[in-house]
């Protein structure tokens, strides 16, 4: 981190505030110091407190200045048009997924003719904002016929109960709205849902979409690649793939490992192997820039590994930070095949439909 | 020896002026109306539609018709009321040429009142002949911009920016503060504790609020000896305020619906938008956990960009930014078309179009006094002014009087330069 110049802590305390000068370590610039000394001020005058505004001021400057993110400090990040109550614990979500999770929902509200039901899991929910923003979004567009059912699934209890509170927090807009149920479950997404070997027996309830904002950060990337803020104070489980607890896994993570061969790729195997059994008609899977979407891409396309899993028969797209931009006719080339990308930025997602749509 | 006693230089001097009255200002002194033929002609052309379309409408009913009718309905009646205050005047004008002086002294008494009468009513007929702006019944906002040059006019725009609050909370008009910038360059605060402004944006989230501030854009100049100055010099700065429409933000009038529609002077095409999230370098996604909210949006076809940072949603930042950029444009068109419109009637018209380079009032400190360049008026108590008091609403009346003034003489002007080639043909 490059040292910063005196004379912005000199700046920052004449022409702003004092405060802004605290700050300063932790915004890094003098603009967002700025910013974040107004929000902060905001927050302080829209909540009531028996304490002196200036002293509770001055504490959350406090806390901010050590670094810890202004969504821990505030206890809020704002996410499409809802307000996402943000715990240490739990990851904060990031703007980047609220623009691929708009996309998501025009996407959704455009089918035609509207289906009857719709059912969508969202895996690794952390508090819950995906979920939430899609069933906002959509809930309007569509007719009050269709049934929309979501799920939410966490393997940390704390994220599974502020993903709760979230949803109390921000109730449906209207009743007179299509009846939906969202529930969050506390699961392991890695814990074995059936042998492999076998086919499945019984048939599955038609999973609609599946989205997935996984952990993608290598070791490596984690130590050298991350902000201060994030690294210190987000959990580590949320952003780094952790190999599995349990002994009787042991055996499938090296299976997964030995399939993607990267560390930091572990869940799109994953998650791959769900999307081969249970085919949702929609996939989308968070990555963490462009290198990692051709590699899972490379996974659909099941050319690098020798787990033998067929995920074909889905039309694959990578999305950029702003899918909403469209296609602008880029393509890049994987594995002898030509796949369309979307929008502008970084290389955000990895996004599969399935075919016969 | 001299013999008167002395008196001071300046007390004669005043003693002098007392009485004397070519000092006085006349800019906002009215001439009484004369209407010209050309637009009492379309005054009875519309009196004629209007009395055919009632005759219509009591037979069936048709909401077009109706609207048009309720449209021209103003100038049938304040045609008919002059029309009836001209035939009094005849009256009185035969009365007094009779051989009654009783009757004489009558109608002398009569005549003051019916010209009177037949002034006001003329006023009013021109007032409704004039087209009413097509924005005037909408919201409005507020753009308040220091001029170039030092602190001393960022620190007048932000009084002027809490004038324009002051006054609206006391007439009780709702407003919300869409943007409130400070400089980056100075610390320092103004003898008021003024903050140099940057950039302000003001709404008032009135209905009609774009008719009443609309005589406010325009440089507001400021003379005084600012707080930095050591020497006690007067220093003049300039502060732009810029009037822009704004639509309601939850209402489902017709305004509201027309801004899809392309020949709206709101409608922006999204294609000709460009939408940039100012996001850092680097690897992006979980890697950062910062508040990266704001958002530019530049009309590419104009150029005309809009900067939002304001809020931690990055939705509201565009939904804001969107609206702003919809009322510059709307207010750009507005005036480009109201430019051809001048230049083709130029011949007729001398230069009164307001656009937003002109100086329109100065705030003089020493002087404790308001002037405004447009309806010469000038008020004396500017801390009232600043406050936001009544006298800044007597001053803002003043300027709409003129305004109204400003567009019956451009419409006679219209009339007679539309009237003036049939002439031609004519002859």
């Amino acid at each position: 981190m490059p040292r910063l110049a005196p004379s912005l802590f000199w700046r920052a305390r004449r022409e702003i505030s004092p405060m802004a000068a605290q700050l300063l370590p932790a915004c890094r610039d003098l603009e967002s110091a700025a910013n974040e000394l107004r929000w902060i001020r905001e927050y302080v005058q829209d909540t009531k407190s028996p304490i002196p505004d200036e002293l509770r001021i001055w504490r959350l400057v406090e806390k901010r200045a050590k670094g810890i993110p202004l969504q821990y400090v505030l206890g809020t990040q704002p996410f499409g048009n809802l307000e996402i109550k943000c715990r240490p614990g739990v990851l904060i979500p990031r703007p980047e997924t609220e623009a691929y999770t708009l996309h998501l929902a025009t996407l959704l509200s455009q089918s035609h003719p509207p289906p009857p039901s719709l059912t969508i899991v969202d895996l690794c929910t952390g508090t819950g904002c995906i979920p939430l923003l899609l069933l906002h979004s959509i809930q309007a567009a569509l007719p009050r016929t269709t049934a929309i059912t979501i799920h939410g699934v966490d393997i940390s209890p704390r994220a599974i109960a502020l993903a709760r509170a979230n949803h109390a927090h921000n109730p449906p807009p209207s009743p007179f709205l299509p009846h939906h149920t969202l529930t969050f479950h506390q699961y392991d997404i890695f814990s074995p849902t059936h042998d492999p070997n076998s086919p499945p027996d019984k048939p599955h309830p038609t999973v609609d979409l599946l989205v997935c904002n996984p952990p993608y950060i290598s070791p490596r990337d984690f130590a050298r690649a991350t902000a201060r803020a994030v690294r210190n104070h987000e959990p580590r489980r949320a952003l780094v793939p952790a190999p599995p607890q349990q002994q009787q896994q042991q055996q499938r993570a090296d299976r997964y490992a030995a399939w993607c061969r990267r560390p930091e790729d572990v869940f799109y195997a994953r998650l791959l192997e769900i999307a081969a059994y249970a085919r949702p008609r929609r996939v989308l899977m968070e990555v963490g820039g462009w290198e990692q979407a051709v590699r899972v891409v490379g996974l659909v396309f099941g050319k690098q590994g020798e787990g033998g899993f067929g995920v074909g028969g889905y039309e694959v797209e990578v999305w950029r930070d702003e899918p909403a931009a469209g296609d602008r006719g880029e393509r890049v080339e994987v594995a002898g095949r030509e796949v369309v990308v979307r929008g502008v930025g970084r290389g955000r997602a990895v996004y599969l439909k399935l075919a016969e749509d | 020896m001299l013999a008167a006693p002395w008196v001071c230089r300046s007390c004669v001097r005043s003693l002098r002026r007392a009485g004397v009255s070519h000092f006085v200002r006349r800019a906002s002194t009215e001439s009484p109306v004369t209407l010209p033929s050309a637009l009492l002609e379309r005054a009875r052309k519309l009196a004629a539609e209007h009395d055919q379309l009632s005759a219509v409408l009591e037979n069936d009913f048709d909401a077009k018709k109706a609207k048009r009718a309720g449209e021209i309905s103003r100038v049938a009646s304040a045609l008919k009321e002059l029309e009836k205050a001209k035939a009094a005047l005849g009256e009185l004008h035969g009365l007094l040429e009779s051989n009654d002086a009783e009757m004489r002294e009558l109608a002398r008494d009569d005549l003051e009142a019916t010209n009177a009468q037949l002034a006001d009513s003329s006023h009013n007929l021109s007032m409704a002949l004039t087209p009413k702006h097509p924005f005037t019944d909408m919201p409005c906002l507020l753009e308040i911009r220091p001029g170039p040059g030092g602190t001393e006019g960022r620190f007048f725009a932000d009084s002027l920016f809490h004038m324009y609050k002051a006054y609206c909370s006391n007439k009780g008009y709702r407003t919300r503060v869409v943007q409130y910038e400070a400089s980056d360059s100075d610390g320092q605060t103004g003898s008021e504790g003024e903050i140099p402004l940057q950039e302000a944006v003001l709404e008032v989230q009135e209905p009609g609020a774009y008719g009443l501030f609309r005589g406010e854009a325009g440089m507001h100049r400021v003379q005084r000896v600012p707080a930095t100055e050591k020497s006690g010099r007067t220093h003049t700065s300039a502060v732009a305020v810029w009037v822009l429409p704004s639509f309601p933000e939850n209402s489902t009038s017709e305004s509201e619906a027309d801004w899809d529609k392309p020949e709206s002077d709101f409608y922006i095409d999204p294609t000709e938008v460009r939408c940039e999230t100012m996001r850092a370098g680097g690897a992006g996604g979980q890697h950062v956990n910062k508040t990266e909210s704001a958002i530019r949006l530049t009309h590419i076809p104009t150029g005309t960009t809009v900067n939002m940072q304001d809020s931690r949603s990055q939705q509201r930042n565009r939904e804001t930014g969107w609206r702003l950029l919809r009322s510059r444009l709307a207010q750009q068109r507005r005036e480009a078309r109201e430019e051809a419109a001048r230049q083709l009637r130029s011949s007729v018209l001398a230069n009164s179009q307001i656009t937003r380079g002109d100086k329109i009032r100065t705030y003089q400190y020493q002087q404790d006094r308001c002037t405004d360049h447009r309806s010469g008026l000038n008020a004396h108590n500017l801390p009232d002014v600043l406050r936001g008091g009544e006298t800044l609403g007597k001053v803002m009346d003043s300027v709409q009087n003129w305004l109204i003034n400003k567009d019956i003489e451009a419409l006679i002007a219209d009339e007679e330069a539309a009237a003036a080639p049939k002439k031609k043909k004519g002859r």
